[in-house]
């Protein structure tokens, strides 16, 4: 299980990297920013991603944009502030494969950690 | 009051429950910790209340800026309620967990003004005793909402332009 995680605050790539580990996942490579992660996404082979919306230099919904030009099945999850319908359905048209909005219950990023994860464990 | 002032004004004021619903709904979620309107006031002065700004804009069919205000004291223990390390000094980390609750609060409070089509910005943070924040001149009457918790008081301001 190869996790890859995409956030500009390195606090909530903390918070991720933690609940993964209580998962018992620890093959987990960071990126700061979308560039950052298509090159993490290019070098390896990843079983989910998850990733930030509002990040500079390429923020997630491009990176995720990039990521479904190469045609790869791999789950993407967005963890984001931005919760109107509008930006939801944006996500969804790019192909997000799930969405987990913020301010979350540390219950609520473990059932979606769980989710993607949890079956491969 | 001419249409355009009263749109910003009444832009601001909407924000207000918004803010204080997110803020409440970020401390209990992120931080484990409650949090309580105390006192809205007029915006007076540029300096924010305590030593630490995250600073989020906003754009869209309105711009504007919010302001996250906290202590050194309450900097440093919303690192350690957010990612379990303590910290003695205000490092790059306890400003990076600072802006993020700073973006939760944004990003929550703007999903009810979905019709303003608003984007946030990245965090800034702006660090010292007295600093000063200003406002662009046209926004109309900036406010600010004090709160207390368990990790002490703070302050949201914010205010709205064309």
């Amino acid at each position: 299980m190869k996790v890859l995680i995409v956030d500009d605050s390195g606090t909530m790539r903390i918070i991720q990297k933690r609940c993964l580990n209580k998962l018992g996942i620890n093959d987990i490579d960071e990126g700061e920013d979308g560039v950052k992660g298509m090159v993490q996404f290019r070098a390896n082979q990843y079983d989910v991603i998850f990733t930030d919306w509002n990040m500079p230099n390429m923020d997630g919904l491009e990176f995720l944009k990039e990521i479904r030009k190469t045609n790869t099945q791999v789950p993407v999850i967005m963890i984001t502030t931005e919760a109107e319908k509008a930006r939801v359905i944006l996500a969804v048209q790019a192909g997000v494969s799930d969405y987990l909005v913020k301010p979350f219950t540390p219950d609520a990023l473990k059932e979606k950690l769980e989710k993607w994860v949890g079956c491969h464990v | 009051m001419n249409t355009a002032i009263r749109e910003k004004a009444e832009t601001t004021t909407s924000l207000v429950n918004p803010i204080i619903s997110s803020v409440i709904r970020t401390f209990e979620s992120m931080l484990n910790c409650s949090a309580k309107r105390i006192s809205l006031e007029v915006k007076s002065g540029h300096s924010p209340k305590y030593p630490l700004s995250a600073i989020v804009g906003l754009t869209g069919k309105m711009s504007g800026t919010i302001i996250f205000s906290v202590s050194n004291e309450a900097a440093l223990e919303i690192l350690s309620r957010l990612v379990f390390e303590q910290a003695e000094e205000i490092t790059s980390e306890v400003c990076d967990a600072v802006g993020e609750i700073a973006n939760m609060i944004a990003g929550s409070a703007k999903a009810d003004l979905a019709h303003l089509n608003l984007i946030l910005s990245i965090p800034n943070m702006v660090l010292g005793e007295n600093h000063e924040v200003l406002y662009p001149p046209d926004v109309s009457t900036p406010m600010c909402i004090h709160f207390d918790s368990e990790i002490g008081p703070f302050t949201i301001e914010f205010g709205f332009r064309d």
